[in-house]
């Protein structure tokens, strides 16, 4: 097939083919750019965890008039909600895990905020925390009941001998040894000895400590007056067993107020909520611009198609298989595609340049814009598809008829 | 005229059914696409008191650990922390340079001893000073501000959001009333009017920005006199152990915001002197280690050195204006196919007398048409829009807030999308307008 006609074809409606280009190449940059930001937010609501967050849930307490002494609270409060039935394990902590709520610190290996340093979040909990949080050992060993210390009354802070890291933690302390049995010290210069190491879980987030370095710190929480009942449940029980915890607990000891009672799932949808949303609305919106872009090619192949009737009928007149018409109309829609695809990369990797150095999102990965380039050929070959068979329907005899 | 113009519009409609309602639905979902990002957007970017703006400043003062490693925010190390110690706090209130000042910190509160009420509530607590409710020009429903009097006491005295007065009293006046608040009598000096900040500018430090204001209002000095730790964000560093109230009033723990309002760039200028000679004094006795950073900051610049408005939204922003172009630019090409293939009528008006400058009109009219009723179509589909974005939003701590129609925002996707409808009009008509009449009566 000679190439000359379509192009001279295409020249005779250049404005209605620089339009469809236009399109086109809009639609490959944000559809790449679009598709390769979903695919981060979707790894970023995937990562695990390492919580049983589904059957979990957490009541915030608040104590704040002198009489008030939190610790004892608490120890009241975790007996009752481990007497309930269908409770697995429950625990005092001063964090809740994926939410903002809680402490934080830093953790050096060295005395005088020397050595490695490493931010982490501080679960302050007792014995029962680790089967709570379901966090498993892979080195060292928990809490016993005896080592749980607590504050006294108007003390704000308690240094504690002994904690519990996760692996990432002691990674972040102790790159190339294990951390089990090493000494790490804290702002105040207080040592402290790692007993155990324990599988990775999100403890507070939002705060400037890394998602997963998290230590366990055995300490009965409510320093400020606030301490959290963390509860781990039989499965699918959480929500009904918070909702009887919550009556009993706000009406048993008129000293203190709930603060926040939520099953865990509201943290995971509040920590994803943000990714969760951009996703939805990229991919909605990337959909439209897609669907537009294949309209306006349908709409031009379909306009040039029905104002060239009779120069269709001539070609067929003299001599053009069915088959060469739809070619040569696939052949003029592929030269747009292609120049609009062209743009379109540009365009696109200009896109993918700003979001990483304005919003610093990842460069842009070129398998993206190589899948991008492909689904847009196709989607704007399928689009012609039809017209161009009408094309082809258009017998000769409209040559002579018309003239 | 223009009425025998939308009648030729109407016709033309009539013959291109398929490509009309094309043509409006795919301005209709540009525009409902624009709706929906402009409204949250607008909303985020909105600054609650903007007639303050420049009168208002956030005052910090870089007291944070000097190690290079410590920054307060990582991603930022050029700003000094958002909230003040308290000796810094305590000092810099003396001044009398600002016309009004406020300093304040979030407490737990635990309100009891209310008639009809068996179980104590919890509620929010801001302990601030008198001038807050002046500075933010927070509404009164009833009563008004505690005097300067019970701010120095403290004196038991507390403001009620309107929201509170009516969880407690059913919304009546409840001004003169006592309750206990933390176990302490006090009594009710006024009820705020509606007043929802968005964002809540004056404290951004916990909360999510676009949460309900506090609850309860008392003055400032409760905190140390009850020695109850703030219920907020406190940030520590340094290597003092902070085992005892008296030792976390003392340390270098920050926890209180400040305000000041300052009238005038003169009074601006001293307040910086005053800091700045402040700093250097504390300097010398060795603290304030990282060099020299006071800022007074202004609402706007505090709302965009607090990240206010995510990089998220902004880059929806710019895609809906993305898709927009689409949707114009295929209008474009949709409406130059439509009247070309109309070129014959046209030519046969030439011919019979009518003006290029009519042609063009006419066929503007029945762009005008079209936006219109693309504009309508998509305003439906960015109010159904904006409930969707509610609905994903409904968990989220405040944030469906920001999705509510909002006629200023609407009017600004509006104006956009006729006005660039009739930009997109505008090729096609005048090509069609320009087109000789002779060569398509010839072809007749």
């Amino acid at each position: 097939m000679n190439i000359k006609p379509v192009v001279s074809a295409l020249l005779r409606n250049r404005v209605g083919a620089v339009l469809v280009a236009l399109e086109i190449a809009i639609a490959l940059a944000v559809l790449v750019n679009a598709a390769f930001i979903v695919g981060q937010r979707i790894a970023a609501i995937e990562e695990p965890t390492g919580l049983d967050y589904h059957n979990m849930f957490s009541i915030t307490m608040a104590g704040v008039t002198s009489d008030f002494y939190a610790p004892r609270s608490a120890r009241d409060d975790i007996a009752y909600i481990r007497s309930m039935h269908g409770v697995v394990s429950a625990a005092p902590t001063g964090t809740i895990p994926m939410s903002g709520d809680g402490s934080n610190g830093t953790l050096y290996t060295e005395p005088g905020q020397r050595g490695k340093a490493a931010a982490y979040s501080v679960v302050e909990t007792d014995e029962q925390g680790m089967s709570t949080l379901g966090a498993t050992l892979v080195g060292g060993r928990n809490f016993r009941t005896t080592e749980i210390l607590q504050a006294s009354r108007g003390q704000i802070d308690q240094p504690v001998p002994e904690i519990i890291v996760t692996q990432s933690l002691a990674r972040a302390l102790f790159p190339e040894h294990g951390a089990l049995g090493q000494v790490v010290y804290d702002r105040q210069n207080r040592p402290m000895t790692i007993i155990g190491v324990v599988r990775d879980f999100i403890g507070q987030v939002g705060f400037g400590s890394p998602p997963y370095q998290v230590a366990l710190v055995p300490r009965i929480p409510g320093a400020y007056g606030v301490y959290v009942c963390l509860v781990h449940t039989a499965p699918g029980r959480a929500e009904s067993i918070m909702q009887l915890a919550e009556q009993h607990l706000a009406a048993s000891n008129p000293t203190r107020v709930i603060l926040d009672a939520y099953p865990l799932d509201h943290y995971k949808d509040l920590l994803d909520s943000e990714n969760r949303n951009m996703a939805i609305f990229l991919v909605v919106v990337t959909s439209l611009i897609l669907a537009i872009t294949c309209l306006g090619i349908f709409g031009l192949t379909t306009f040039n198609v029905s104002t060239r009737t009779k120069q269709i009928g001539t070609m067929r007149a003299v001599g053009a298989r069915k088959r060469d018409v739809v070619t040569h109309f696939l052949l003029e829609n592929a030269i747009i595609v292609a120049s609009g695809v062209l743009i379109g990369c540009t365009l696109a990797l200009g896109v993918g340049y700003w979001l990483s150095t304005e919003y610093a999102q990842p460069r842009l990965d070129m398998s993206f814009l190589a899948a991008g380039v492909l689904i847009l050929v196709a989607v704007g070959q399928l689009a012609a598809w039809q017209p161009a068979r009408r094309a082809a329907s258009v017998p000769p005899s409209v040559a002579t008829r018309t003239v | 005229m223009l009425a025998y113009y939308f009648r030729l519009a109407v016709k033309s409609f009539r013959r291109t059914p398929g490509l009309t309602a094309l043509m409006v639905c795919a301005i209709a979902l540009g525009i409902g696409t624009c709706v929906v990002t402009l409204t949250v957007y607008h909303a985020m970017s909105g600054n609650p008191i903007w007639w303050k703006n420049n009168v208002l400043y956030a005052v910090t003062m870089d007291s944070w650990d000097p190690s290079p490693n410590d920054a307060y925010d990582p991603d930022h190390p050029e700003l000094a922390p958002p909230q003040l110690t308290y000796r810094d706090a305590e000092y810099l209130y003396q001044s009398t340079i600002p016309r009004r000042k406020v300093i304040m910190t979030q407490l737990i509160g635990m309100l009891s001893g209310v008639p009809g009420k068996s179980v104590p509530i919890q509620a929010p607590t801001r302990a601030t000073t008198r001038d807050f409710f002046s500075m933010f020009d927070v509404p009164f429903q009833f009563g008004g501000a505690w005097d300067s009097a019970a701010d120095s006491g403290p004196q038991p005295v507390m403001v009620l959001s309107k929201r509170e007065n009516e969880k407690l009293f059913g919304g009546a006046n409840s001004v003169g009333q006592t309750i206990l608040w933390n176990a302490h009598r006090f009594r009710i000096v006024g009820v705020l009017a509606d007043w929802r900040p968005l964002p809540r500018f004056y404290d951004l430090t916990t909360h999510s920005p676009w949460s309900n204001p506090d609850d309860v209002y008392v003055p400032f000095q409760w905190g140390p006199t009850l020695k109850q730790l703030p219920g907020g964000n406190s940030s520590c560093w340094g290597s003092n152990a902070v085992n005892t109230y008296e030792d976390f009033i003392g340390s270098e723990c920050v926890w209180i915001e400040m305000w000041v309002e300052l009238a005038t760039p003169q009074a601006r200028e001293q307040m910086q002197a005053y800091m700045d000679s402040y700093w250097a004094t504390q300097h010398k006795a060795g603290r304030f280690a990282r060099p020299l950073n006071n800022h007074l900051t202004n609402v706007s610049g505090w709302l965009k050195v607090n990240g206010v408005v995510t990089g998220d939204s902004r880059i929806l922003l710019r895609l809906a204006f993305a898709f927009l172009t689409v949707c114009l630019i295929n209008t474009v090409g949709i409406l130059l196919a439509k009247f070309l293939r109309a070129a014959p009528t046209s030519g046969l008006r030439r011919a019979l007398g009518a003006s290029r400058r009519e042609i063009f009109v006419q066929h503007l009219a029945e762009v005008a048409a079209i936006s219109l009723a693309g504009a309508a179509l998509g305003l439906a589909l960015g109010v159904a829009g904006l409930g969707a974005v509610r609905a994903l939003y409904a968990n989220s701590d405040g944030y469906s807030q920001l999705a509510h129609f909002d006629p200023l925002g609407i009017a600004w996707a509006l104006g956009l999308a006729a006005l660039s409808t009739l930009a997109a009009g505008l090729y096609p008509a005048w090509t069609v307008g320009r087109l000789p009449p002779s060569l398509y009566l010839k072809s007749r």
